[in-house]
């Protein structure tokens, strides 16, 4: 087998590989292997206090009867949170990205439209939907009013989580469209025409041509949802605040214990504990998205 | 095409071996950081760039900057940079401008912890000030304008590491006099009269109280407002924080519970869905007559005074949680925003010079004046409003939660302890399951 550079030479091509793996362990290896050595400690976030070494103990802590429940809680909002994005975004954006793919008037604009939550910051995605679920005057408020119900929205504990998983889905909307519009592209118009004149109907096609072909799109989709929603916290917290339990995730309760601004999980800035949450984390996050990628590449494979 | 190979396996080895030592390197400056920097020198007159940050609140930045213009007007050679930033970002950002070591002025308060509370309790501000991380301005001339018994209540191991800024009162309530007026009602000075102000209130259709219960914190005020009226004198919370870290005060107790049940009463009293309503939308709708009371803050008159206008009066009273009118009298209070000057402050004699200058009674009515603090200073001029509710602070006393040392072992329902949160509406529990929910998680820290 003959060697291929791009560029000619073995240099430049180790050149440049180089100045890629020196951004990844710096930017990625060295702060992922401090976050695990330092929830061995009792670092905390004002400078020049002295760290000590404390072992299990953050952990310890974690587990204790004192948090567990709080944390088992954190979990399960964490797993509804993802498994109800991941479902409910990719099912829609699928549904919408057939739609666009059609010949209907102006999909360009509504391409335009479908897309745009997906540029607008947290901020702004939380400003606009506190407004609208205001229940004092939003008009969310206004259309319960016509069917004689009130609501505190936000500050109900049963409606706060369903409504922050809407609120997420509508902003990731877009970019999942997207992925599905492109992948649904790529499928030749010549197996629709078949599929037609074999008499499938338009959901024979959609479930026998369009899914089994967009399998390297709906992988990445899902994917990137699960990982997204298992970490965020920004949605949650610029619409609930830090210490809303109803909608505790545990990416917010690592951003609350590193940063401040919340003390339901525990004593607050306390870095070390944060870390020692992150590194739990980090083994969720990666259990459950290594199972579905092998498993989203098995049904890859079998269409 | 067929794709090159990578065969060097000594280049990867060594890659891994670099990659080990950065992250070894990394690891070590994180664990090795202890002890500040040198002081660098005071002395001389100010000049250059004087970085000051505080956490933000509309009324009390207006009074920062107009004591930095009048500062830079005295010494046209210091440039004042001033930052407010919002609560939210406030212990992220105050931690890395620290870090940095750009910062000559901000916001710090250490707190001494009782002996039978767990060192692990201390607050970030003890640890830092322990590890010389602010400067100890015990003697300088400046603090001697401040009161004196608002300095011992901020002492910290015999020293003065910041200046407050000023008081603020809590544990009351805000009231619209034409509202009260025209239902003919007087200031309730015991839980019952209040229950029936609110009861009157609500049977002419006006909501009887404004919460902002979307941001939690400004609802946990009624929950600090009932210890003071249950537990209230200064000696009756030390008691009962003694009590609870040595176990033989449950919080399941008849007067511990007690303080849910009056927080579980004022919810009730609340305007329909507060769960939901942002703290920033109170004063409009307090200003509209949306609710005869809102339960906030002495530091939130000015932005209650700007949104009313001249359409009503209003005043403010202790909210009276106890049966007895004498327990009743007394609001609780903390000191506000304490200015300390980091060690590693580049422009420290600046810092001091403004410390100097914010201090004298003259800057410092000014920004009384604006922030609607009430003063830590003999001898200033207080406000009209301020004057209103002096019968209930003739002596500083310190509200529950500047008292309470939170214990980090314990669960999220007793962080309090009193578990506010979870009392229906704001939370799905009843009284009683509140207070097993908070006993359980306090009582676990315990071990």
């Amino acid at each position: 087998m003959s060697e291929f550079f791009p560029f000619g030479r073995r240099a430049s091509m180790r050149t440049t590989f180089s100045i890629g793996v020196v951004f990844v362990i710096v930017f990625a290896l060295v702060p992922a292997v401090s976050v695990l050595v330092l929830s061995f400690t009792d670092i905390r976030s004002i400078p020049y206090i002295p760290v000590n070494w404390i072992g299990f103990d953050n952990y310890v802590t974690f587990f204790s009867a004192a948090k567990l429940g709080y944390n088992i809680q954190a979990l399960l909002n964490t797993l509804v949170f993802a498994l109800a994005v991941t479902i409910f975004q990719n099912g829609i954006a699928l549904l919408i990205a057939v739609a666009l793919n059609s010949k209907i008037k102006g999909r360009t604009f509504y391409r335009a439209v479908v897309f745009m939550p997906t540029v607008l910051g947290v901020t702004v995605i939380g400003l606009i939907w506190s407004l609208i679920f205001n229940p004092s005057a939003g008009p969310a408020a206004s259309i319960w009013k016509l069917f004689g119900a009130n609501s505190a929205f936000f500050g109900d504990q049963h409606l706060a989580l369903p409504l922050v998983i809407f609120v997420q889905i509508w902003s990731g909307l877009g970019l999942a469209v997207v992925i599905f519009l492109a992948g649904i592209q790529a499928i030749p118009e010549d197996l629709y025409e078949v599929a037609s004149i074999d008499g499938a109907s338009a959901w024979q096609r959609l479930r026998l041509v369009t899914i089994p072909l967009l399998a390297p799109s709906i992988t990445a989709n899902v994917l990137l949802c699960i990982v997204g929603s298992l970490q965020s916290y920004q949605i949650a917290y610029v619409l609930t605040g830090p210490n809303n339990p109803a909608t505790q995730l545990l990416s917010l309760a690592i951003f609350s214990q590193t940063f401040g601004g919340g003390n339901a999980s525990g004593s607050s800035a306390s870095q070390g504990y944060a870390a020692a949450i992150s590194m739990i984390q980090f083994v969720i996050v990666g259990i459950i998205s290594l199972a579905v990628l092998v498993y989203l590449r098995k049904r890859e494979a079998r269409m | 095409m067929p794709t090159m190979t990578l065969r060097s396996r000594p280049a990867v080895r060594r890659g891994l071996a670099l990659t080990a030592v950065i992250a070894a390197a990394g690891l070590l400056a994180g664990c090795t950081s202890s002890g500040a920097s040198a002081p660098t020198g005071t002395g001389g007159k100010p000049t250059g760039t004087l970085n000051f940050i505080v956490s933000s609140s509309d009324a009390s930045d207006a009074g920062f900057r107009a004591v930095n213009a009048a500062f830079e007007k005295k010494y046209p050679k210091v440039k004042v940079v001033f930052d407010a930033i919002p609560n939210a970002n406030w212990p992220a950002t105050s931690a890395s401008r620290l870090t940095a070591g750009n910062v000559d002025l901000t916001l710090a308060g250490p707190k001494e912890i009782p002996k039978y509370v767990p060192a692990s309790a201390k607050g970030d501000d003890a640890r830092a000030a322990d590890a010389g991380v602010y400067v100890d301005l015990s003697k300088e001339s400046f603090m001697k304008n401040l009161t004196p018994t608002v300095l011992k209540a901020t002492a910290y191991n015999g020293k003065q590491y910041d200046v407050p800024t000023g008081v603020s009162y809590y544990t009351g309530i805000y009231y619209n006099e034409s509202i009260f007026k025209k239902y003919d009602l007087k200031i309730p000075t015991t839980w019952s009269d209040f229950v029936t102000l609110c009861n009157t209130l609500k049977s002419n259709g006006v909501s009887p109280i404004g919460i902002g219960g979307k941001d939690g914190w400004p609802a946990g005020l009624t929950m600090i407002s009932a210890v003071q009226g249950l537990y209230p004198t200064t000696a009756d919370k030390d008691a009962l924080q003694k009590g609870l870290y040595d176990g033989s005060v449950k919080l399941t107790d008849t007067q511990p519970a007690q303080v849910l049940d009056r927080v579980k009463q004022i919810y009730g009293f609340a305007q329909q869905n507060f769960a939901g309503v942002s703290y920033q939308s109170i004063p409009s709708g307090f200003a509209n007559g949306s609710f005869a009371m809102t339960a906030d803050g002495t530091w939130n008159e000015p932005t209650l005074a700007s949104a009313v206008g001249s359409k009503f009066k209003f005043g403010y009273f202790p909210i009276p949680t106890s049966d007895t009118a004498a327990d009743n009298a007394t609001l609780g209070g903390k000191t506000e925003l304490s200015l300390a000057v980091p060690s590693n402050a580049k422009n420290k004699t600046a810092a001091l010079a403004y410390l100097n200058f914010f201090t004298q009674p003259a800057n410092y009515a000014k920004f009384v004046k604006l922030s609607g603090f009430a003063s830590a200073e003999p001898n200033v001029p207080a406000s009209a409003f301020l004057n209103s509710i002096a019968p209930y602070t003739k002596t500083f006393n310190p509200a529950w939660d500047y008292i309470f040392v939170s214990n980090p072992k314990a669960g999220a329902k007793a962080q309090f302890p009193f578990n506010y949160q979870s009392i229906s509406p704001l939370g799905s529990s009843s009284v009683e399951q509140a207070a097993t929910q908070s006993e359980k998680d306090w009582s676990a820290g315990l071990s």
